[in-house]
């Protein structure tokens, strides 16, 4: 093409396929485009919700969906602002090193059906990496939280402490269930194992639920918005910043969602698993991951405009009490469906 | 004693709740009930009661100060006209809209709008003289609609009308209860006249008192309408306004 090898090389690398999935589709590409997008959804619909409007001032016509473009217009422009008492090292870096644990786990994603699975990394120990990558990121907001040096993001990061106890247990449970009833933790073999529409959420609807609301708390969406609660400690652990590092951790939560919608899909609703699309190959498959994960998310965003939040007390005890019964209900399931099997 | 607990319910009503609220949520994005106006493209449609922009017609006024008595921010001042006349003019910047001005004027000359969005850019720019007061101020108008909410038990609907809202009211003025001014005690009148002079409707006349050969005043109480000028200019202070 137009003489240069250096461009055969690069489309070639980018159409190679566990590099393809990786980078644009259900990768990087497609995750910052619903980043763009899902906030403006999400308010569009918690507004109709509310009986009120939602963004709409910019661009009308369109009914403000580039809403978010101008609002990280402003984040870029900001100044960030490093206040005295912050411990300036972490303060700066803690954002940025947020990406390691949040993205990574996008690797061991398979995105492709039974018999032809699309994924970068095939591990045997795929879900137990995604698990501690994603139960690595507390602690990131942890050391947020301390690097601010604010008796709000204090507030918050205990906050976010004790929830982040009492969910990850539950969490990882259910997670173990799925292992159990499918009886590998390979994410070729788990999508594989769902073949013939018997998704995981049909196998195990207990383990569903629990995963479902530790991601709603993993994420601090309503109704377990316990740490950020604006209204009580105005956005916790990310009260001091401001400018592009507040960019960062504001889009940061909405990546953590896209992973652990990512993992719903692939441990509970089958993976891309769907009707062929005429003409697009295998790349149908990745359209119908990122749908189903779409809807996730959408749900997940959703449960703002229906629910109050939770007191941290009621928070914890949804996580120590309920969650953390279902979740063992959830494993006793596995064990006997998995034997009927 | 009785103790007030919070209500208990069982897992089933739990769930229960929790699927009507979210069915709730799921019907109100499909078909959602916009409460919102879309302020300067349409307007809502106030009462004709709405407490708005104040206007003035001379006509009317009898220059009682009755407006400028019973102002309690005091923004209404009365000013004397070219005529001799005393109309008066108004402050926006402490006027807070009680419209107890225009309840209380006897001739109804004050009048409410609906116009409640006039903007200033100075402080002398709000206080408003007699003359701006005849006409209703400019404004921009941008609206291509209005909108009214109907309440039917215990929903709320939106109802959009195309085409603008007249924002001038009409009402007959009211009629208040009818007064009539009276000597209290005429005996102590010192016949100076000021009341005859004051009053609008001429209803104050004299005559000479032949036999005393002193000058007697008399109010007619049919013409007499009661706007109580001739009591507050009564020098003895002796003229009443009584119920007719």
């Amino acid at each position: 093409m137009l003489g240069l090898p250096v461009i055969n090389n690069l489309i070639a690398l980018l159409l190679w396929e566990s590099f393809f999935v990786l980078i644009i589709m259900p990768g990087f590409a497609v995750l910052g485009t619903l980043l763009l997008i899902l906030p403006w959804i999400e308010r569009k619909m918690v507004g109709r919700m509310q009986w009120r409007v939602g963004p709409r001032e910019i661009s009308p016509r369109t009914r403000g969906i580039i809403q978010l473009l101008a609002d990280s217009l402003r984040f870029l422009f900001q100044e960030v602002i490093i206040h005295k008492d912050a411990h300036k090292r972490y303060f700066l870096q803690f954002p940025f090193l947020y990406f390691i644990p949040v993205l990574l786990p996008l690797l061991f994603i398979n995105a492709g059906t039974a018999g032809s699975p699309l994924v970068p990394i095939v591990s045997d120990y795929g879900l137990q990496l995604m698990v501690a990558l994603i139960c690595l990121m507390p602690v990131f907001i942890l050391g947020l939280g301390w690097a601010s040096n604010n008796r709000f993001a204090f507030i918050g990061t205990v906050r976010e402490a004790f929830l982040y106890f009492a969910y990850e247990i539950p969490f990882i449970v259910a997670v173990f269930a799925m292992v159990v009833m499918y009886g590998t933790s390979n994410s070729v073999g788990v999508v594989d194992a769902q073949a013939g529409g018997l998704w995981g959420i049909i196998l195990n609807p207990i383990a569903a639920l629990t995963f479902f609301i530790a991601a709603l708390m993993a994420t601090a969406r309503l109704p377990f918005d316990i740490p950020e609660a604006d209204q009580e400690v105005s956005f916790g652990p990310f009260v001091e910043f401001s400018g592009i590092a507040f960019g960062l951790a504001y889009v940061m939560g909405y990546e953590k969602m896209y992973v652990l919608s990512a993992l719903m899909t692939m441990l509970f609703l089958g993976g891309g698993s769907g009707p062929m699309i005429p003409g697009l190959g295998e790349v149908s498959y990745l359209i119908w991951f990122v749908l189903k994960t779409l809807i996730v998310m959408i749900v997940v965003v959703n449960l703002r405009g229906v629910y109050p939040r939770y007191r941290l007390d009621q928070g914890m005890k949804i996580g120590w009490n309920a969650m953390l019964i279902l979740a063992l209900v959830a494993v006793a399931w596995s064990l006997v469906i998995g034997a009927i099997i | 004693m009785k103790k007030i607990a919070t209500p208990e319910y069982d897992i089933k009503e739990k769930l229960k709740c929790h699927a009507t609220a979210l069915a709730t949520a799921a019907k109100e994005v499909v078909a959602p009930l916009s409460v919102t106006t879309q302020y300067p493209r349409e307007r809502r449609k106030w009462p004709d009661c709405f407490r708005g922009y104040i206007l003035f017609d001379p006509e009317r006024c009898i220059s009682c100060f009755e407006c400028s008595f019973v102002c309690p921010a005091n923004a209404i001042w009365m000013k004397e006209a070219k005529s001799g006349r005393y109309y008066p003019t108004l402050d926006y910047g402490k006027c807070i809209f009680c419209h107890f001005c225009i309840d209380s004027c006897p001739g109804g000359a004050l009048k409410t709008t609906k116009i409640h969005d006039v903007s200033y850019t100075t402080m002398d720019e709000m206080f408003t003289d007699t003359e701006e007061m005849i006409a209703p101020p400019e404004i921009i108008r941008e609206d291509e609609g209005y909108v009214e909410y109907e309440i039917d038990r215990d929903d709320l609907t939106l109802k959009r009308t195309k085409g603008q809202d007249n924002l001038i009211v009409d009402v007959a003025p009211s009629q208040g209860v009818p007064m009539v001014s009276v000597c209290v005690d005429s005996g102590s009148c010192i016949a100076c006249k000021i009341c005859e002079k004051v009053c609008e409707s001429g209803a104050v006349s004299w005559a000479l008192d032949d036999v005393k050969d002193v000058i007697r005043m008399a109010i007619d109480s049919e013409t007499c309408t009661g706007c109580g000028l001739c009591v507050k200019e009564c020098s003895m202070q002796i003229l009443r306004l009584v119920r007719k």
